[in-house]
């Protein structure tokens, strides 16, 4: 039987804007297993994202079924959800979304603080973090005083200071330029290679989607193509086609 | 109320409408330019409704007080001039006998024949200005009802002239009916309503009156009348003079005569100054007039008037000028009889014979100055709405001075919501100034805006602040009815349209103006961070100097540009587009002091930020404070001044040296606040020993808040990086609490400028709550023990004059009250005299003569005694029964210091003062006005000031005896209980024992306690007032709230995402607003504590009052504390429960 770490289940997902209804999702069926990195490509407005945030547990789904490494996250009260995503996920957006009043060790820590590790600990962890994605040097700066791709490297090391079984990623590159991106990728890559990390993302990007194992393509609101598995992505194989 | 801090409340409002119309004006002048910025500016108001609701609360604060200040002087002046009204009815002035003849006595006016009312009515007949003029008998005496047993220690029975009423109204029944004097037969009489409240008396009941010694008589009710005019305020019955005369054995005599002056109840009084005048004319004494011109008519003294008369201004110029020409007459003129009347004639008369040295003439003018007129003309209506007009000034005074740091704290809250605005709306102001809109387009666009919330919040600010004025009236009411139990005199809310008028227009400039400044600075963007939503870069001004400098001269070229372009089209026959022009260069005239002031405030404020220009404001401020105004408000602030320009010059030279901006603005606004802190912590007996007394009051109480809430809250805002680390390691320990705690410090602590603002207003209201609060509780501690105060006494039994006991300790015995219940027995009749030191001016003052047994024992400490007159109250007051011609003094009627600023003291006593270590014996002369003596005393003591009666002098009865020119009877007796007898047991006995007499006794506790109370519930009152700056407070709390919610949804999203749990997120939001009030809270309560430790300490020493404690009302405080911070609370409350019901996917896709 294979190792799933994300089963969805038929999900929907619909949206009311006054009198405009959005059908996001229209039974999507997903797998994914543990240490794949899937990447979510497809046009704007295919419900990639809401895809992400519905697996995530970031947003309620209308029907369907969606397991985390065998747990309903949609069953689980909020609070038990937050603790969930506190302790198994990690999140980098496109907007890096740190929290600019917070120093970048400051916002690296605050997963582990919410998982209840002890400061001294979180600090050095998220030190330790910050390093290895090259940040340690910067680790007293404010999100304002760092580039876009250094942002970014934040984001990252946030996502992935408590080692989470899954991350989730939502265009971590569309505001990066070619080369910041590439370094980004890399370092997605790399980490999901050492740490056998699973890794959803949701990009627009077909270099980005190929340096992932699995290319799962969307088309209103539905899998158009759900790809072919392949070698760990850090192997630098690129097996599922568009 | 017709004045406001001496000025016309009509000028007030003419001014202020005018600014209003102007302001108005403007603004919809520039509406119709520029239509573009008025529809930006108006369609954000509906747009969020919550939020524009917080505004309007924000911004109608101001207005709020101004109106509750206003709308309360208003109703004490008007419900005092009802009641002044109602009482006098046609009454303007009255005349009264000033000298005592045969037959008079203590206690009641002296009469004259009633001739010299029929020569005084011969007189004035031909007067125009007087309509009325009745002659009558009052007198006082003590009555009871046979029917009811219900007795009136102080029955005032009034003797009508029925045929000289015209001019007076009628008297009319309960039932609302006319009846008349002349019908009553001779057992029969008319009583006020409130004598048949106070003798539960009804028209047919049998009254008896105790005239003194065994006679009685008795009179019939023959109906109840309404209390108005000649019926009477306090319990009145009514008779005619005749039976009055023949009642208190005076035929053929009055001792009061009325006069109504043309018009109504109400514009009579306008005519009061000229009356008096002719009245004062007709009354006077011709041979002293005759004798006072012979004095005059002297060459030395006509040389002497002549002389000084360049010197004089105005209408005492003319009157000099005159009273030279009337002297030269050949005999006593009307028109120098008037003139020597005149209070401003005698004092300049009298002056210029005391500074040319002639000291016999001086003598003798002063003798027949005062025999000119042997009577008293009272402007008895005029006075009381003079009175009526000044509490009501002093009121709203009291309340607008209380209300100065409310109003402040208005107006921070305006420029914090406008600020915010614009923060929210950045990138749409960027992308407008992108598109080619002017920065003063942006500064419209928000005035426009402002003008709105200002018009609307303005309206709503009169109406409730006249609400909060009639709650305060109806507080008032419950504390004035303590001591008016029948309900006599009660506040009526009473709004005049004028105040209405002057708190809107007030309230509406003060928000227009703030939005103004706010909307300049706001203004000051630039386009390229702000659309794409990056922080402004530090520096923001990009106006040279040189754009600054020739603003003034293109705005003095610009009429005359549109001026030749209006010329040129006429010439072209472009009518309409030279019409245009002109219209242009019309206002372009108009704005051409705008350009010129606002260039200048540029200039003024590119200085000022430099430094130095505020270290010489600041220089110059302090140096004039302290030597020219010698006011401690100007002098601190400009030290404080100083410090902060030496601030700014240091965070120069550290930009020159190359510092981080935010570290070199850390170590200059650290510097200035703790500086500043330390300067105003200083005792104030320091800066005095360097610059020596200085004057305070409300202004010192507003700048120290400002100069130290500013302070404290500049050193927290720069260094709070040290308090998040420390709360930091403090809540380490506790789990999922200190992520939770590192956002909830870090956002306001990343936003220095809204937090700094919200954080002051804050501090500042409590600052003052805190202030005011120790200062009045330290105050009522002064005079909490009953023992000390009244000096031993438990009851005070007061009886009428004319009904005198003549052996209280045989009545007593008489009576059947068991000597052992009293301790002490003693009794003492209070009076006005005319005191000075020797060659100094006179000055009335109260004097208790008191018999052996008050004297002996009356336990009052002594805070001075004089040399030779031992150290013991017990050795003084034995000194006081053995020699009538010793006195001492109430601690209150001496100053405590020669320098010390204690106006409200009479100063007429300059040999002694509070503070010394020691005093001689003391000269002063005494003269009473009824018999004409003069008598010399000496002053051998000064009672501590924690007694009462602290205002008037002790000496024994005899002393009294000798000045009158009749025999005094005690009026006043006290009783001092044995231990474990109860007090008011004693005083209802003594009422019903004495009733004869009039006796009406007093609990000496229970009144004090009274007192306290209510001077407890007025302070609390104030207090109260205020408070009601928190809820500027709170809305500012609301306000940052909503909008943190609003702005920071994208990262609540993330903080959810990454695992905060709903509650967290509501904490967060919660424990932010609760850093920010409860820093607020500390910070103003420990100032506002502090700085009422010094003033506590100020006090007790300048009033050399030791047994001053300084008292912190920790309930009181605790109270509003929770208050305002529960009320913040849920003003968080509302905003943080939204953000945290939100889905993490709708707040990440949120833009």
């Amino acid at each position: 039987m294979e190792d799933l770490i994300i089963q969805a289940r038929d999900i929907s997902k619909t949206y009311s804007t006054g009198s405009l209804t959005v059908n996001a999702l229209r039974g999507v069926d997903l797998s994914v297993r543990r240490g794949e990195m899937v990447a979510i490509m497809g046009p704007s407005g295919c419900g990639k994202t809401t895809l992400l945030n519905c697996l995530s547990g970031l947003d309620e789904i209308d029907s369907g079924r969606v397991l985390i490494d065998g747990v309903e996250l949609h069953n689980l009260p909020d609070d038990e959800r937050s603790d969930y995503r506190a302790r198994r996920m990690g999140f980098v957006f496109q907007l890096y979304n740190l929290l600019p009043v917070l120093s970048a060790v400051e916002n690296v820590e605050m997963p582990l603080l919410l998982s209840g590790v002890g400061s001294g600990e979180a600090r050095a962890r998220a030190l330790e973090m910050l390093d290895s994605v090259g940040l340690s040097e910067r680790s007293s700066h404010l999100p304002g005083e760092l580039s876009g791709g250094q942002r970014q490297r934040v984001t990252i090391a946030r996502a992935l200071v408590n080692r989470p079984a899954i991350v989730w990623a939502d265009e971590p590159t569309g505001d990066l330029d070619s080369e910041t991106a590439n370094e980004i990728i890399d370092l997605m890559c790399g980490l999901n290679r050492d740490n056998g990390q699973s890794f959803v993302v949701v990009t627009h990007a077909l270099d980005v989607g190929q340096r992932a194992n699995r290319i799962v393509t969307m088309r209103d609101g539905l899998i158009a193509d759900a790809g072919a598995a392949s070698g760990l992505a850090g192997s630098g194989e690129q097996t599922a086609g568009v | 109320m017709d004045n406001l801090f001496g000025v016309s409340m009509d000028l007030i409002m003419a001014v202020l409408l005018a600014a209003f119309l102007a302001a108005i004006a403007v603004v919809g002048w520039l509406a119709l330019r520029n239509r573009v910025m008025v529809r930006l500016g108006l369609r954000n108001i509906p747009r969020r409704r919550g939020q524009t609701i917080l505004i309007v609360i924000g911004v109608m604060l101001s207005t709020v007080i101004i109106a509750a200040a206003l709308g309360t002087g208003d109703t004490l002046g008007v419900s005092i001039r009802n009641e002044a009204i109602r009482s006098l009815g046609a009454i303007d002035e009255i005349v009264l006998p000033a000298r005592a003849g045969a037959g008079d006595s203590f206690g009641s006016v002296p009469y004259v024949h009633v001739g010299r009312f029929r020569e005084l009515q011969e007189r004035v007949a031909d007067l125009d200005t007087i309509d009325g003029m009745t002659p009558s008998i009052a007198e006082t005496v003590p009555a009871l009802n046979n029917r009811s047993s219900v007795s009136e220690g102080r029955l005032n029975v009034v003797g009508v002239d029925a045929p000289t009423l015209d001019g007076f109204a009628g008297f009319t029944s309960a039932t609302g009916e006319a009846v008349s004097i002349r019908n009553l037969s001779d057992g029969e009489a008319f009583i006020n309503d409130r004598a048949a409240d106070a003798l539960d008396a009804a028209p047919g009941d049998e009254l008896t009156l105790f005239l003194g010694g065994d006679a009685t008589a008795s009179f019939r009710v023959a109906a109840v009348v309404e209390r108005n005019g000649l019926a009477g305020r306090d319990p009145t019955l009514l008779v005619a003079l005749e039976r009055a005369q023949r009642l208190f054995d005076r035929p053929e005599q009055v001792n009061l005569i009325s006069v109504s002056n043309r018009g109504g109840v109400m514009d009579g009084a306008e005519l009061s100054g000229e009356v008096a005048r002719e009245l004062r004319a007709a009354l006077s004494d011709r041979e002293a007039a005759a004798a006072l011109r012979e004095l005059l008519r002297q060459q030395a003294v006509i040389d002497a008037l002549a002389a000084a008369e360049p010197d004089l201004t105005g209408d005492l110029r003319d009157n000099a000028a005159e009273l030279r020409e009337e002297l030269q007459e050949a005999d006593v003129t009307d028109m120098l009889v008037r003139l020597l009347n005149r209070q401003s004639v005698e004092d300049h008369v009298l002056d210029v014979l005391e500074s040319e040295g002639l000291a016999e003439e001086h003598e003798a003018a002063s003798a027949l100055f005062s025999d000119l007129l042997p009577y008293r003309v009272i402007q008895i209506k005029r006075n009381i709405l003079e009175t009526a007009d000044e509490a009501g000034s002093f009121v709203t005074t009291i309340f607008l001075n209380m209300g100065l740091f409310t109003v402040m704290v208005g107006v921070l809250l305006i420029f914090l919501i406008f600020v915010m605005l614009a923060a929210a709306r950045r990138s749409e102001m960027g992308m407008a100034r992108a598109v080619g809109a002017r920065r003063v387009h942006l500064v419209q666009m928000f005035v426009f805006e402002g003008t709105a919330y200002a018009l609307a919040s303005a309206a709503v600010g009169v109406l409730i602040g006249l609400a909060v004025s009639a709650l305060m009236v109806g507080i008032m009411n419950r504390i004035f009815s303590a001591f008016d139990e029948d309900a006599l005199f009660r506040l009526t809310p009473q709004f005049a349209l004028r105040t209405m008028v002057v708190s809107y227009c007030l309230g509406m400039l003060i928000t227009l103006a703030t939005v103004a400044v706010s909307a300049y600075r706001v203004s000051r963007l630039n386009i390229v961070t702000a659309v794409r939503g990056l922080p402004n870069p530090p520096v923001l001004s990009d106006t040279g100097w040189r754009a600054v400098l020739l603003a003034p001269w293109r705005a003095l070229l610009r009429p005359f540009r549109y001026g030749w372009r209006a010329l040129a089209s006429a010439a072209r026959l472009r009518l309409l587009a030279a019409l245009a022009y002109l219209a242009r260069a019309a206002w372009a005239v108009v704005m051409l002091p705008v350009a010129v002031w606002v260039t200048i405030a540029q200039v003024i404020w590119r200085f000022l930020m430099q430094g130095w220009l505020a270290v010489l404001l600041g220089a110059l401020l302090a140096w004039y404070g302290a030597t020219a105004w010698e006011r401690a408000a100007a002098f601190t602030a400009g030290v404080s001044l100083v410090v902060i320009g030496l601030a700014l010059m240091l965070r120069s030279v550290l930009a020159r040296a190359g510092l981080r901006p935010d570290l070199r603005d850390r170590i200059a606004f650290t510097f200035a606040g703790v500086v500043v802190l330390a300067f105003w912590l200083l005792p104030p007996s320091t800066i005095e020993s360097v610059v020596g007394e200085l004057a305070g009051g409300f202004d010192l109480l507003f700048v120290s808040g400002i100069c130290m809430v500013t302070a404290a809250v500049w050193t927290v805002m720069y260094n709070a990086d040290l308090l998040l680390r420390a709360l930091t390691w403090l809540t380490s320990p506790i789990g999922k609490l200190r992520p939770v705690l590192v956002t909830a410090v870090a956002y306001p602590m990343s936003a220095k400028l809204r937090t700094g603002l919200t954080l002051a207003m804050f501090a500042l209201v409590f600052f003052t709550l805190m202030f005011i609060s120790v200062l009045t509780e330290t105050f009522s501690t002064q005079f909490t023990d009953p023992e000390v105060v009244t000096g031993g006494w438990h009851v005070e039994g007061i009886i009428g004059a004319s009904t005198p006991v003549a052996n209280m300790r045989d009545s007593l015995v008489y009576h059947g009250l068991p000597p052992d219940d009293l301790r002490a027995v003693g009794g003492y009749t209070v009076s006005s005299v005319q005191a000075r030191e020797p060659g100094s001016e006179w000055d009335s003052v109260r004097m208790r003569g008191a018999d052996d047994g008050f004297l002996d024992a009356s336990a009052y400490e002594f805070h001075l005694i004089a040399e030779g007159y031992g150290s013991t109250t017990a050795e003084v007051m034995q000194a006081l029964r053995d020699d009538p011609s010793l006195v001492v003094l109430g601690g209150n009627l001496v100053r405590t210091r020669p320098d010390a600023q204690d106006g409200f003291r009479p100063e007429f006593i300059e040999g002694v003062f509070y503070a010394d270590e020691s005093m001689q014996p003391l000269t002063l002369e005494l003269w009473q006005r009824l018999s004409e003596r003069t008598t010399t005393v000496t002053v051998i003591g000064v009672v501590a000031r924690e007694h009462e009666d602290s205002f008037t002098m002790l000496a024994s009865k005899k002393l009294l005896d000798d000045l009158f020119p009749f025999a005094i009877p005690v009026t006043r007796y006290r009783f001092a209980v044995a231990d474990g007898v109860d007090a008011e047991r004693i005083a209802y006995r003594l009422e019903g024992a004495f009733l004869e007499h009039g006796m009406e006794t007093t609990v000496l506790a229970d009144e004090l306690e009274l007192e306290s109370a209510s001077a407890r519930a007025i302070f609390r009152l104030f207090v109260g007032f205020v408070a009601l700056g928190l809820v500027v407070g709170i809305a500012a709390l609301g306000v940052v709230s909503t909008r943190a919610v609003v702005e920071r949804r994208q990262q609540i999203g993330v903080l959810r995402a990454i695992g905060y749990r709903r509650g967290m997120i509501q904490l967060s939001l919660l424990l932010e607003s609760s850093f920010i009030s409860l820093l607020g809270i500390a910070i103003g309560g420990t100032l506002g504590v502090i700085l009422g430790y010094q003033a506590f300490v100020e006090i007790r020493d300048e009033e050399a009052a030791g047994n001053l404690r300084f008292v912190v009302p920790w309930l009181q405080i605790g109270s509003i504390f929770v208050l305002a911070y529960v009320f913040s609370l849920l003003a968080t409350w509302l905003p943080a429960r939204q953000a945290a019901r939100t889905y993490p996917a709708e707040a990440l896709r949120y833009e």
